[in-house]
């Protein structure tokens, strides 16, 4: 059976808004008719906006979101390298053709098209924000995985030690490291490795 | 699509990245005159499909933002997709995310601590699996069961020392001092070290220092007046190169696992450290970073000899899979991990700064940067 949902969708709005309006933005364009409207569109979103003009060499790394003219040497002007951003990129496109290898170099999360249309402005840099904290999160969980990987062989080695001289099954074995890790506030591969440390001490 | 400058007779070209000033320019200079050789060799034979390969090299003078930004121009600036390079696993660590954003290609000709699987990246240096396991091992059983690990302080060393603490604790060793040096140290960092080797005896040094400061390790161990004989000097890093710059009477005795000596009794080898010393001088030798920064090149133009195009998309399948009569023998980039299949050989180093091999596998070793094959088990 399908329901109404009629409560649901004004909620799920409500809440990107105020993801919107949480958002620290700095835009890069000139106060020209265009500019004005789009620091007018992101402004409309309650972020905090910052406008900067002309763009500098090196753009600040204090922001959620940076929107940016198509300038020359953009990438240069980031504060990081590729594959290191602190802050999602939007790139305001320029009227005329593009550059498609440079655009490729500014590893951007979202383009921006002229003419600026209400609303489009901000679901793109939304869009960008959210993307951003994807890949955020997809990197830490690969940074998670590499530690645990490495970390999966200490932990091993210590439940084989608390089943030999503890007398306890396997599962157990790793529930206790797991609760002495809490319990201290430690992370479970030191807890582990504490184990195997003190195993070889006492011989 | 995707490739504009097919047709054209334009050069293919690509980045290297090796150090010729700064703590570890000893040993990064002998992989760049390597990459130099292979590309020399390439483009005398007629190049790639007609192009020559020409090589951008920037000097990151061994600093680990430097690898990064210079990634980033190589790839930005000068339009390069491929990057042969890096030394220390610092310096990998800063350049991955950039090829890995810009989807290019590291290709990094050294030894490492495993546990690292990029798309972006064809490891052809060894993997624990490949030195470590077998180094001790045969040291447990020659030496004695006590060692005492010294490296220098960065990612390789502390993550290598891991995996072979584990090695060692699990056939029934033990690990009886473990210290780290600063990648600057000097030889009086090393004199407490010594002083320690002397109260606490154990079996074997073994050592992950790199750079200037593995001079210092040896030359300390001989001031100290220990014998190779009854306790030596293991490593993982110490090659041919470290050996000329500390003096072959300092280094003699001493213990090396690699994929590669400049003593493999081969024609290809041979023939190989011939073309190296008449490009470089006659004083030069080879070492394992040389032979691996060598035979990448030459992996990279057979791949690119077929595919013609050296986007990163087309040109990583070639390459997985691919196998090639290296200096050390018949290597094979394996198709599962990116990682290479490589020799597993122990030398020892003797009076002419050379090594004696004393053992090798019968076959490649097939490269586990995860230690999978390898049980972690009470001993």
């Amino acid at each position: 059976m399908i329901r109404e949902q009629t409560g649901r969708e004004p909620a799920a709005r409500a809440r990107q808004e105020a993801a919107l309006a949480a958002l620290d933005i700095v835009v890069m364009t000139p106060r020209s008719a265009d500019g004005e409207l789009l620091i007018r569109e992101l402004q409309r979103t309650r972020a905090s906006v910052r406008h900067c003009w002309p763009a500098p060499e090196t753009y600040p790394v204090e922001a959620d979101v940076i929107v940016s003219e198509w300038v020359p040497r953009l990438a240069h002007r980031l504060p990081w390298v590729p594959g290191q951003a602190k802050a999602a990129l939007v790139v305001v496109l320029p009227a005329g053709p593009l550059a498609l290898d440079q655009l490729h170099d500014v590893a951007a999360d979202a383009l921006l098209p002229r003419p600026f249309t209400q609303g489009v402005v901000a679901a793109i840099v939304l869009h960008a924000h959210v993307r951003f904290a994807y890949e955020q999160r997809l990197r830490a969980r690969i940074d998670k995985l590499d530690e645990t990987l490495r970390g999966m062989r200490t932990i091993e080695r210590a439940k084989a030690i608390l089943v030999e001289t503890r007398g306890i099954g396997a599962d157990d074995a790793y529930h206790f490291i797991r609760r002495q890790a809490m319990d201290r506030r430690v992370t479970i591969n030191a807890v582990a490795a504490a184990i195997i440390d003190s195993h070889e001490l006492l011989g | 699509m995707g490739n504009p400058t097919a047709e054209t007779g334009a050069p293919w070209r690509v980045g290297l990245l090796f150090s010729k000033t700064g703590i570890t320019s000893v040993i990064e200079q002998t992989q760049l005159q390597a990459s130099i050789l292979a590309i020399e060799e390439i483009n005398a034979a007629g190049g790639i499909n007609g192009r020559e390969l020409q090589a951008i090299h920037y000097d990151p003078g061994s600093s680990t933002t430097a690898f990064a930004q210079h990634a980033k121009r190589l790839m930005i600036d000068d339009g390069v997709t491929t990057i042969f390079g890096c030394y220390t696993s610092s310096s990998r660590k800063a350049v991955l995310p950039v090829v890995e954003r810009l989807n290019g290609l590291l290709w990094y000709p050294t030894l490492y601590e495993g546990f690292e699987y990029s798309p972006n990246i064809i490891y052809t240096g060894a993997a624990p699996n490949q030195n470590s396991v077998v180094l001790s091992q045969y040291l447990l059983k020659t030496y004695g069961t006590r060692f005492f690990l010294i490296g220098s302080d960065y990612i390789y060393p502390r993550e290598s020392n891991r995996v072979v603490g584990e090695l060692v604790r699990m056939a029934g060793g033990a690990v009886v001092g473990e210290r780290y040096v600063g990648l600057r140290a000097q030889r009086r960092d090393f004199l407490p070290l010594m002083r320690e080797c002397r109260q606490v005896q154990p079996s074997v040094i073994f050592s992950t220092v790199v750079g200037e400061a593995t001079t210092h390790l040896y030359q300390a161990y001989a001031d100290a007046g220990f014998d190779p004989r009854i306790m030596p000097i293991a490593s993982l890093t110490t090659t041919e190169a470290e050996i000329g710059a500390m003096g072959p009477d300092v280094g003699c005795g001493h213990i090396t696992a690699a994929p590669y000596f400049e003593a493999i009794d081969s024609d290809v080898n041979r023939a190989f450290v011939r073309r190296y010393k008449k490009r470089f001088g006659s004083d030069q030798t080879t070492n394992m970073c040389v032979e691996a920064a060598y035979f990448q090149i030459h992996i990279f133009a057979r791949a690119l000899a077929m595919t013609n195009s050296i986007e990163t998309d087309c040109l990583r399948p070639m390459v997985l899979g691919a196998a090639f009569d290296a200096p050390q023998g018949q290597i094979t980039i394996n198709p599962l991990c990116g990682h290479t299949d490589l020799w597993t050989r122990l030398g020892r180093a003797n009076g002419d700064g050379k090594f004696d091999i004393f053992w090798q596998s019968r076959m490649p070793v097939d490269a586990d940067p995860y230690l999978v094959g390898y049980g972690a088990h009470v001993a």
